[in-house]
This record gives structure tokens, sequence and C-alpha cells, in this order.
């Protein structure tokens, strides 16, 4: 099972703080450990959302705002892929990210859609080409 | 540039277990992604179980407490994302605007941290961060 942990953004993260040395330290050697585990998949982190933009869809209309979104109290600001056996594997995971007392951090985690729990609504054809777009997506990173 | 296309559905905060899009929508949404990948531009996409089937977990006072989801504070929940590389800012925001979106749903758009964003010193830090990408095999060229 994939999972999608997010690591919720907040006031640091948003005014373009970046992480010290020793948080980037211990982030490192988490990093490493799940390497290790062999369930990492991707981990980036994002721009504040002050670079940002939103799209807003009305029938054929666009509109676009640009950021920061301050009004949102549910900006990421990075996130991990991770490859487990269980919602509770992810948990223990997360529970170990090295996050210090004194922060407001939240990590949220989210199952990822694989093509079978789409069941009918994924046809054969469907599901043949999202098989060949991810191969082929795969494919051109490399 | 690589940016996040991050699509946020409003009413997925208090979507059931188990809720999946209709296939209508999905046939929609992969000629999208479809147009996305002939493009060049798509490195990753993926769709998110709905927050009721989640968890977050929270470090107040150094130590983890976890609840679970749905997270009844949250207004806006994320659904899926997408991630692209493109030129500029813009491309990123026509391609967001080419998405088949329905009113109830924004798109959001984050520029994802390349490390050369970072002074020296951080790097320094962090080095090793992309082998270590290279390595978990999802990472951009």
């Amino acid at each position: 099972m994939r999972f999608m942990i997010l690591v919720k953004a907040d006031k640091n993260s948003e005014a373009g703080v970046l992480p010290d040395e020793k948080l980037l330290t211990d982030m490192g050697k988490y990093n490493e450990e799940l390497v290790k585990a062999g369930v990492l998949l991707a981990a980036e982190g994002l721009q504040a959302s002050s670079k940002g933009a939103r799209v807003k869809f009305s029938g054929n209309k666009r509109t676009v705002v640009d950021g920061p979104f301050a009004e949102t109290k549910e900006l990421i600001a990075g996130f991990w892929l991770i490859q487990v056996k269980s919602k509770e594997e992810a948990i223990e995971w997360v529970k170990r990210v090295p996050f210090s007392g004194d922060t407001e951090a939240v990590i949220e985690i989210r199952q990822v859609f694989e093509a079978e729990d789409f069941g009918d609504a994924l046809s054969p054809e469907l599901k043949e080409q999202e098989n060949r777009l991810r191969a082929q997506a795969t494919a051109q990173r490399k | 540039m690589r940016f996040m296309m991050l699509m946020i559905p409003k009413g997925y905060e208090t979507a059931a277990p188990g809720t999946v899009p209709d296939a209508k929508a999905v046939e929609a949404m992969m000629k999208y992604n479809q147009a996305l990948q002939q493009a060049g531009v798509l490195i990753a996409l993926d769709g998110l179980h709905p927050p009721s089937m989640g968890a977050r977990v929270s470090f107040e006072g150094g130590k983890p407490k976890v609840t679970d989801g749905p997270f009844t504070e949250a207004k806006e929940v994320l659904g899926g994302y997408w991630m692209i590389d493109v030129k500029s800012k813009q491309e990123a925001i026509e391609w967001a605007s080419r998405c088949p979106g329905s009113p109830n749903e924004v798109i959001e758009i984050r520029q994802v941290q390349e490390l050369s964003d970072f002074p020296e010193d951080v790097q320094k830090a962090a080095s090793g961060f992309q082998e270590m990408q290279a390595q978990a095999g999802q990472r951009a060229k």
C-alpha cells in the first residue's frame, strides 16, 4: 500500500524560513532510514504559497488567484510518498519524524489510490492507458 | 522547474471511506493526464483516498499524538496531485487551467524546492538528499 505523508505548512514555512542545520541533519538521518527500510518512493519540499497560485473552475471559465493563501489552514509544506504493508506501519513511521516539541507540526497520512481501487469505473481500456502513462512518465524521468 | 498541482475537491473532507470518482470523471481526467504525458511534462500523479480513511499525527510537546480521520476541523483537503516539469509558473497555470475541473474543485500550484534554492551551508547539511531521491526512484532528472 502506498501512503502520502503530508507535512502541514506553518508560519515559518510560509514565511520562507529555511530549516536549520540540526533539523536538516535529523531529517537526513530519518530519510536515510526510510531508504534503508526500502519504503521511500519520493520526498519533496514545496516553496511557500506566496510563490504559488490557485485555479478555480466554473464551467469553461477559469479564475487564477495568486498566493499566498492565508485564509486556509490546510496548506502543505512538503510530503513523503512511502510504500508499506498497512496504515499502522505508515503511522509508526510518521511518529518517528524528528520534529522537536516546540513545533506546531501536524502530519497527515493518506492512502494513495491504486488502479484496483476503482473497480468497474476503470474499464480495462482505461486501466491499460493508465499503466502505459505511468510507465512512460517513469521512463521520461530516467 | 518542477511544480506540484494539488487538487482540492470541496466536499471531499467529509467523503465516506471507500468513496471513488465515477467512470465519467475518471475518463475525462485520463484524457487530460494523457495530454500532460504526451507533452512530456508529467513526472508523477496520484489520487488519495478520502481523509476518513487516513490519520493525522501532531507533535505537541515532542510526543506524537495520533488522530484518526475524518478531520472535522479541516475545511479543505487534498484529493490528489500531479507533479510536472515545466519552464515557468505561467506554464504550470496554463496546464492547471486545461484540467477538466468541476466548480467544487480548486487546483493549487506550488513550486517544488530544488537543492539549488538553498544557501550553501544548508545545501551542505542536506548533502546526500539527491542521491536518496535517486535511490527512491521517483526523482526527475
